[in-house]
């Protein structure tokens, strides 16, 4: 097998960029408290009073990605959690039951949690577990379900509780929130997210600037540093060096003969091992509905009223036609052959309904689904051939269209 | 004998299965054997069986296709093809008017929607788990102490099914050891287990839609219990003369197609 991956310039600087950020709340703490935060909780306001966030998801992932994470989950299941819990969850508590064990010696002690449900239940139980553990405060945002539209009382609630989050961290650190730096990092969250969104729309090129396990890869910083003028940075280069690939024509797979959209987390255990099948085959994901919850940016305006749509509104908090609306969207914009739904033991509020999301795209678009059942970092739920066999078939199924 | 053969073989988790055609696609010869350990050593036999009851050898074959799971590791064919595609070509060959096949094989179950041309337009497979497999059938033969190949006559004769909850193997044949515990009659055991098997690739074929006509293949298609369990969906089930080889017979067709290109 060929190398089928182009590697992005920028790649030094992203590994520079992370290592620096677990570095930082390993050793550069300075004082400052540290935050463990999930993916879809309003990070902002912890950035803009000085409080370091880490992301248990984040970590979870690069266990994954590591193929280390499976002696930590079984750490948790000794302790009595269940193997059908979330991967992320089961590693992350065994990084915190077993430091030992877990690649840098686990995420940095905390002194407050916060976690938004925005994503998923798990979360709430996970953090409750982290914050017995370890004796800390633990807030709990709630981001209630949207079955169609958005409600204003929902809207009011969820700002209500971003009031009460400052309160919270307030009390917890005896610092206080200074309003302009909140509309300075909000800012800063806007252009990241703004350069994420454009990084993805040159996607829609032909050839295809980037696979999907770029845009995996590079997320890292739209999740856990938002907000910060280094990620600012970093996406001005990656966008810069994507918008030149499009401009000279290089694709990142070498031959582009289908075009695909992936649902769902990625495979971390097998990343580009995984893409590298499908490149095999000429194809090619040209976009995913994953790494897009990140390109929502805070509308303008009072800036609460902003944060407060921003978290209320991100896409697994909502109904199973949003999202068949959504892929539907993305499977004209970017002009697909195909896709693959990753049934993904782990995470059952992506996972639950794609049977039903399938055929509705499939239906509306005329264009094929596939969907493979795995982990994002839990390998004992991965079966090879299985897997490469509906692979095979699928793209077999693409060229014979 | 006149004109080039083409070669389509399959390699199975429990057999190994080979057919010869010439090239108007008529069948010349087919065997099946069990596939041992890895099935290669034995996919060696059968092409070698196959040629034989031809009375052809190497030499003659202009074309040949390799499909299932040990397909990758085959290195004497031309070309590899999945077993979905290959069913796919092999039913809608024989059943032009086909438009679900559903393919119970030793360690995995597939439902395949494909349109009037004969290409495939969806699938599903089963889950990481042998339920509703040849293999499930293997072991709950054996837990009822029956030869595999007499189950099915056995569940036909059923007055009263048993209950199969559990979808998993291993415990499904816990179940079943109960119920022979508590002196239930063989028959209405296997039948239970037939209707297990039933609900199980019904389920899956709800995922791609369930679209006369409706052919089932593979090596489990030769028991007839699970036909009969099949029709509680209310559709005719059509099972093909010799459905463990369609496999190798859509290998040998698309040997055919390719090969002549």
């Amino acid at each position: 097998m060929g190398i089928r991956y182009r590697k992005l310039r920028t790649a030094g600087e992203l590994q520079r960029l992370m290592r620096a950020h677990y570095l930082e709340g390993q050793y550069l703490r300075f004082g400052r408290p540290v935050a463990w935060v999930t993916s879809g909780a309003p990070v902002e306001i912890l950035r803009a009073m000085g409080i370091l966030a880490v992301y248990p998801e984040n970590y979870g992932a690069l266990c994954g990605a590591r193929r280390c994470a499976v002696p930590l989950c079984r750490q948790s299941e000794a302790a009595g959690y269940s193997p059908d819990l979330c991967s992320y969850a089961r590693t992350s508590l065994g990084a915190v039951f077993d430091p030992r064990q877990a690649p840098m010696g686990g995420l940095p002690r905390p002194n407050l949690l916060l976690a938004c449900n925005n994503i998923c239940g798990t979360v709430i139980k996970w953090y409750e577990a982290i914050g017995e553990h370890y004796g800390v405060p633990l807030f709990v945002f709630d981001a209630p379900f949207i079955h169609d539209e958005v409600q204003p009382h929902a809207l009011d609630y969820v700002e209500q509780q971003l009031r009460e989050l400052v309160h919270f961290v307030e009390t917890a650190t005896h610092r206080r929130l200074r309003w302009q730096r909140l509309e300075e990092v909000v800012r800063l969250s806007n252009d990241t997210v703004s350069l994420w969104g454009e990084i993805r729309t040159l996607c829609q090129a032909r050839p295809p600037p980037l696979n999907v396990p770029d845009l995996f890869v590079n997320m890292a910083p739209i999740v856990v540093l938002r907000g910060t003028r280094s990620a600012v940075h970093f996406y001005k280069h990656l966008r810069d060096e994507v918008a030149q690939r499009v401009r000279e024509g290089v694709g990142a797979v070498p031959e582009e003969r289908h075009r695909l959209l992936w649902d769902n987390i990625p495979l971390w255990h097998r990343l580009y091992r995984f893409y590298n099948d499908f490149a095999q085959h000429g194809a090619c994901f040209v976009v995913d509905t994953y790494t897009g919850a990140w390109s929502q940016a805070v509308p303008a305006g009072d800036v609460l009223g902003g944060l407060a749509f921003a978290y209320a509104t991100v896409m697994l908090n909502r109904s199973l036609q949003y999202r068949v609306e959504e892929m539907v969207k993305l499977v004209l914009e970017y002009n697909v052959d195909g896709f693959v739904m990753h049934n993904n033991r782990s995470c059952k509020p992506y996972s639950l309904g794609q049977y039903a999301i399938k055929r509705q795209v499939a239906a509306r678009t005329g264009v094929p689904g596939l969907v493979i059942e795995a982990d994002m970092c839990d390998t004992r739920s991965f079966a090879l051939e299985a897997v490469n066999t509906r692979v095979e078939a699928f793209v077999e199924m693409l060229a014979a269209r | 004998m006149a004109g080039p053969c083409y070669l389509g073989i399959d390699i199975g988790s429990l057999t190994v299965k080979a057919v010869l055609l010439d090239v108007d696609r008529r069948v010349l010869a087919r065997s099946v054997l069990p596939a041992g350990y890895g099935g290669q050593e034995a996919a060696a036999s059968v092409v070698a069986q196959t040629l034989a009851q031809a009375r052809l050898s190497m030499a003659d074959v202009a074309y040949s296709v390799v499909t299932g799971y040990g397909r990758v590791r085959f290195n004497a064919a031309d070309e590899e093809v999945s077993e979905i595609s290959c069913d796919a070509r092999a039913v809608s060959h024989l059943y032009p008017s086909a438009r679900t096949v559903i393919d119970i094989g030793g360690q995995d179950s597939k439902v395949i929607r494909v349109d009037a041309s004969g290409r495939v337009v969806d699938f599903a497979m089963n889950d990481k788990c042998a339920a509703g497999t040849g293999r499930f059938l293997e072991v709950m033969a054996a837990a009822l102490g029956v030869p595999v190949a007499t189950l099915g006559d056995l569940a036909l004769m059923s007055e009263h099914p048993v209950e199969i909850s559990s979808t998993c193997t291993v415990f499904a044949e816990s179940e079943v050891i109960s119920h022979i515990a508590r002196g239930a009659a063989r028959e209405d055991v296997a039948a239970g287990v037939h209707r297990a098997i039933a609900a199980r690739v019904l389920g899956l074929t709800a995922r791609v839609g369930l679209e006369p006509q409706v052919v089932l293949v593979g090596g489990v298609a030769l028991n007839k219990g699970v036909a009969t369990a099949l029709q509680q969906c209310g559709q005719a089930i059509t099972v093909p003369e010799d459905p463990q080889v369609m496999g190798a017979l859509g290998a040998a067709l698309f040997a055919v197609h390719n090969g002549g290109r």
